[in-house]
């Protein structure tokens, strides 16, 4: 009875998702099989075809280099992200808050706005290079190449990576840990016999939670990376925006959501515990 | 008897403006079953938390075999530990608990075979070794805590309450097995607990402690029958604490009248206290008896009735088979041999 009713509750957001949710997505898988969506619907292979075409693999290339530097991106957030989150959770309860609140600060400002300030902080003459000519060091030239991009992958998605690892790991019982010590764990033991294992369904969500955004970034990519430098995202934005070919945008992003589906489903780790962002 | 084993020399142990431990001294001999009791607070986790190294005192030694540890760390330390809440590893199976010390000590894979399965074996968790942890029953999570520490075959077993959160009847059972499975596999353990029942049943030896000091050390009936002073007397069982003067060797009074007694060696006329256990006063016909009074109330506790009688300006706890009725007014007879007299304020003030 009560349990009935209150399910009434939810009914402005099971409008909400319905429409801003559900529908779009409909629509998208919708449009990926029509020829030209903006005036009719009608049925085409054409838009995959085109996608997977070996003879002209500049689409699959496109994938390959998203995947391939969300890939790395991942890989640096998990070797910046799992020691920072590992001595963050050994610090003492008020100094933890502290230093939390000043991993999440950046993100209280516009994701845009950080990989602009980014964009001025490495240029030919930004504060970076300038820094080192006064240090008479050489100057670093990455901006418009895939490293900037990584950069602002690794910068923008690596609180991602900490908070659900932190996560787990100030979860994890200190009698464990001294129970692993009392039964002959040196200090590197405990940790990779206990902690570690223990600490895997943070790990695991750090990891989608970081690899799916930078996978379909196109920001940082167009202001980081240049032309040189597209992705998947940048493809896609370009279809609805300049080209206006929604069939093949659509199809496009259909086809990272699977790709992105299946990458979920084969990440190790209990995805139950691993309460991804309960900090956010 | 055995040798000693371990001892604690002058540990002091501050955690804050707060002192934990009070210049504690105690030694423990091999294969000895020693308790310390106490309430919470009193320091006896703390002493638990020193032996098995994961606290280090503020002053004093730790001597294991006459070798100083107290700065070797827990890993190091031929002493395995029962957790309180068991802290058992949920990302292992019960089997890869149990074998976790001897793969750390890359003990030979038939050998971890053969001791795990001998230790769930004994713990009687034979078929147990795939199961997962979080799937065993909190009786059953307990017994692999046990095996766990014991496969390693420490010199010392410490337990940290380790039956506090079974049910009665569980605990009962657990304590009989562990006392079985110590004298089995001839291991001192060092156990922590504030249950005097449990302390009583299993121990060789109780360490009776209170506010970071010991207040007596002894054999579970010397600490029952000849507790030093009011706070073990009270701490130990029920009993009767009545402040007396010893009015001289063999004779001391209290409740307005003079009693024979057995205890000697004290100042004439010293203040001292008295303990009468409530099982040891009788309920006598009036011409026999002591102390005459009237019956306030009466409790069945099962075995026997428990009743309060108000006699020469003291309620008595006494405890008897035979109830008797409120308002009634009986007579109480206490013989020497269950006056126990107690030196005023040994060892808990001082």
């Amino acid at each position: 009875m009560n349990n009935k009713k209150s399910q009434w509750l939810a009914l402005p957001y099971a409008v909400y998702a319905v429409i801003f949710i559900a529908a779009p997505l409909l629509l998208i898988v919708l449009y990926s099989f029509c020829t030209d969506p903006q005036n009719g619907i009608d049925f085409t292979m054409e838009n995959f075809v085109r996608f997977f075409d070996f003879a002209n693999p500049m689409y699959m290339q496109v994938l390959w280099r998203s995947i391939y530097l969300a890939i790395i991106s991942t890989i640096i957030c998990l070797l910046l992200g799992y020691p920072m989150a590992y001595i963050l959770s050994q610090l003492s309860p008020r100094v933890r808050g502290v230093v939390s609140v000043l991993f999440i600060l950046p993100m209280w400002m516009n994701f845009l706005l950080r990989t602009y300030s980014w964009m001025s902080l490495l240029e030919k003459t930004g504060l970076i290079n300038r820094l080192l000519e006064a240090l008479s060091l050489p100057s670093l030239d990455i901006m418009y190449t895939q490293w900037a991009v990584v950069l602002g992958n690794v910068y923008n998605f690596l609180p991602f990576m900490i908070l659900p690892i932190y996560n787990v790991l100030i979860k994890i019982d200190k009698s464990v840990v001294e129970a692993a010590q009392d039964l002959g764990a040196p200090p590197y033991r405990v940790f990779t016999r206990v902690i570690f294992p223990l600490s895997l369904g943070g790990v695991a969500s750090g990891i989608t939670m970081t690899f799916m955004p930078a996978v379909t970034t196109f920001v940082i990519s167009k202001l980081l990376g240049g032309g040189q430098n597209t992705l998947i995202g940048d493809l896609i934005e370009k279809q609805f925006k300049v080209t206006g070919n929604w069939g093949f945008g659509s199809a496009m992003s259909v086809i990272i959501m699977v790709l992105i589906l299946i990458a979920m489903n084969i990440t190790p780790g209990d995805k139950e515990e691993s309460a991804g962002g309960t900090l956010l | 008897m055995s040798k000693e084993l371990i001892r604690l020399k002058d540990i002091v142990m501050t955690i804050g403006d707060n002192e934990v431990l009070k210049k504690m001294n105690l030694y423990i001999r091999d294969r000895e079953f020693l308790t310390m009791l106490g309430p919470s607070g009193c320091g006896k986790t703390t002493t638990l938390r020193i032996i098995g190294g994961f606290a280090t005192p503020t002053a004093g030694q730790l001597l294991f075999e006459d070798r100083d540890i107290t700065k070797v760390p827990p890993h190091k330390r031929p002493i395995n530990t029962v957790f309180q809440k068991y802290a058992l590893f949920t990302h292992l199976n019960v089997y890869e608990n149990v074998a976790f010390g001897l793969r750390l000590k890359k003990v030979q894979e038939n050998e971890v075979k053969k001791r795990v399965g001998e230790m769930l074996e004994m713990v009687n968790l034979g078929n147990y070794g795939e199961r997962t942890v979080s799937s065993l029953s909190g009786g059953e999570q307990q017994r692999v805590a046990i095996a766990r520490a014991l496969v390693n075959h420490p010199r010392i077993l410490l337990l940290d309450e380790p039956l506090g959160a079974l049910d009665l009847k569980l605990r009962k059972e657990m304590q009989l097995e562990l006392k079985k499975i110590q004298q089995h596999l001839g291991i001192t353990f060092i156990y922590v607990t504030h249950d005097q029942e449990e302390a009583l049943t299993m121990s060789d030896t109780v360490v009776v402690m209170n506010k970071g000091r010991i207040q007596q050390i002894g054999t579970p009936i010397d600490i029952y029958n000849e507790p030093k002073n009011a706070f073990v007397a009270d701490f130990i069982g029920e009993s009767n604490i009545i402040p007396a003067v010893m009015e001289k060797d063999y004779y001391v009074r209290f409740a307005d009248r003079g009693f024979e007694c057995l205890d000697a060696g004290f100042a004439p006329n010293e203040d001292v206290e008295v303990v009468v256990r409530p099982e040891d006063i009788k309920v006598v016909d009036e011409q026999k008896g002591q102390l005459r009074g009237v019956v306030e109330s009466t409790i069945f506790k099962g075995v026997h009735y428990e009743m309060v009688i108000r006699a020469n300006g003291f309620a008595w706890l006494v405890q008897s088979t035979k109830a008797e009725e409120v308002g009634q007014e009986v007579s109480l007879l206490i013989t020497p041999n269950d006056i126990h007299v107690m030196r005023k304020g040994v060892a808990e003030h001082e």
